[in-house]
């Protein structure tokens, strides 16, 4: 217990050190992390009087980012002069008295006046001139001791470090912000030009005018409530808007035949699912799954489907859900060769081919969807809003997806 | 988080400021913040009376610095009391006990304010 002054006061110092730690690395704004530093060194030392000068390379002088004990400091400036400032020792204490002589002192005598300055704490960080530290007298009018000046300036260089860091971190946060309004524009782009293409798809088709966008909206919803990252929703939307791209390459006439196919017709109409990966495929997508979601939208659980017949095992979630909202939108749309169904006769044909030709897990979430549409709107819309009509469909690239029953 | 308040009562032209909690973060400016006030209306008897302050740290001594600051600027006088055996010792060695009175009790400096300094 009777610990000697001398100890007491390091032991406090080290403290102080250790509240400048959290202090600096705290989550608060950096004008309270940088008061709240000049706090504890102020407190640390028994100063009244204190500002935190920072180095501004653009205007080459130094800003006053926090002071104490001092009114209207707020936008004060000390001039820079390299060759005095930059001449002194890095992180440790200077007394005023010492540079009085010096340009750099002549040039901000009114500023430092006011603070009544006494010492002054050049701050470097990784070699970088930082700033100063301008200290008044102390409440106790004694000189630093060897011991203090030592904790001044690991004080300080922790200082210097943090607004350093600081800075690197807002040059980081700015580059960043940068890269993500160019991701956002080429985003923007790529979906513009997608669009355009599913526009061009969707005309060839009379009876399923907007056909892809009801197809990539449903397969987002079903995907954003099996709480897919919002990436892989965007590739699912873009696999539904380019899927039948292919149909393309077919002639019009035998997409809008009213009178039953040969099979030599339908097998040209089975070639689209592949002709639709080989386009899909040779564009270089920041979606890496959306071709073979689209190779794979006619495949079926049970392997009777095509191009590769493969069984539900080798089939992806992504192209079970492109299969399913496909073939919803196919059933509630009017055909050449029958008209459309309601959303609950859909949901009971799907519920029927449940593990054969539709996955019976990605069904229950389609239905729900559904219900819940349906749930929300009283009285209940029409069946198909979409159908040969001019209605516009949702283009938005991100969510809300809805089912749209 | 912050576990600090104040409360302010006032006996004739003395006004005493109890801190309480943690004296430690610029949310106990506070204290400054009141003392400024006070003295600005022409009160310069103040006292602090740290009973229910559990704890102080570098940044709460800043604080303190500042409040004697003030009141030395505005000729106030300033008490401290119910000042802890830790915190007494770590205000002795920064000097601030050479700029206000320290009793143990706030009615002893109530007392001595009252009786205008004689003690």
């Amino acid at each position: 217990m009777n610990t000697r002054p001398d100890m007491k006061l390091l032991l406090f110092n080290l403290s102080a050190l250790v509240d400048l730690g959290q202090a600096v690395t705290s989550a608060k704004e950096y004008a309270d992390r940088m008061k709240t530093a000049l706090y504890v060194i102020t407190g640390m030392f028994s100063i009244p009087r204190a500002a935190l000068f920072v180095y501004d390379a653009e205007r080459h002088d130094l800003a006053c980012v926090t002071s104490k004990g001092v009114s209207a400091l707020t936008d004060a400036r000390l001039s820079h002069d390299a060759s005095d400032l930059e001449g002194m020792p890095h992180n440790e204490p200077v007394t005023v008295r010492s540079i009085r002589d010096t340009g750099w002192f002549k040039q901000n005598a009114e500023i430092l006046g006011r603070i009544d300055a006494t010492v002054i704490v050049p701050l470097y960080a990784r070699e970088e001139f930082i700033g100063t530290i301008v200290l008044g007298p102390r409440l106790s009018s004694s000189r630093f001791l060897r011991t203090e000046r030592d904790v001044l300036q690991v004080a300080s260089h922790q200082i210097a470090t943090a607004i350093s860091n600081a800075r690197l971190f807002a040059q980081h946060a700015e580059q960043s912000a940068e890269n993500r309004r160019l991701y956002e524009n080429m985003r923007g782009i790529y979906h513009d030009t997608i669009r355009a293409f599913s526009t061009a798809i969707d005309a060839k088709d009379q009876y399923t005018k907007h056909h892809s966008f009801r197809v990539g909206n449903y397969a987002a919803a079903i995907a954003h409530e099996l709480q897919w990252p919002n990436n892989e929703v965007e590739a699912i939307y873009v696999a539904g808007l380019l899927h039948d791209i292919g149909k393309l390459s077919l002639d019009v006439d035998l997409i809008n035949k009213e009178d039953p196919l040969t099979p030599q017709e339908w097998e040209k109409i089975k070639r689209h699912a592949e002709v639709s990966y080989h386009i899909v495929a040779k564009i270089r997508l920041p979606w890496r799954e959306v071709p073979t979601y689209i190779r794979h939208h006619h495949e079926r659980p049970d392997g009777n489907g095509y191009p590769d017949a493969l069984p539900g095992r080798d089939l992806s979630e992504g192209a079970k859900i492109l299969a399913l909202a496909d073939s919803y939108d196919a059933m509630t749309t009017d055909r050449p060769y029958r008209v459309r169904l309601s959303p609950s006769q859909a949901i009971e044909e799907i519920r029927r081919c449940g593990g054969t030709q539709f996955d019976a897990r990605i069904s229950s979430v389609l239905f729900r969807l559904i219900e819940r549409d349906q749930a929300e709107k009283t009285p209940p819309l029409p069946v198909v809003r979409h159908t040969a009509s001019e209605t516009a469909m949702p283009l938005a690239m991100d969510p809300p997806w809805r089912i749209d029953a | 988080m912050n576990n600090f308040s104040l409360s302010l009562t006032t006996s004739d032209d003395i006004v005493i400021m109890r801190p309480r909690g943690y004296v430690d973060s610029l949310g106990a400016e506070r204290l400054d913040e009141a003392s400024c006030e006070v003295l600005g209306q022409g009160r310069k008897k103040l006292v602090v009376n740290f009973s229910e302050t559990q704890f102080i740290n570098s940044v709460g001594v800043s604080i303190l610095i500042s409040v004697i600051q003030r009141s030395r600027e505005s000729s106030g006088v300033l008490c401290f009391t119910n000042v802890k055996q830790i915190h007494q010792e770590v205000f002795e060695l920064l000097g601030l006990t050479q700029h206000v009175k320290v009793f143990r009790e706030e009615g002893e400096a109530i007392r001595y304010l009252a009786q205008g300094q004689q003690a």
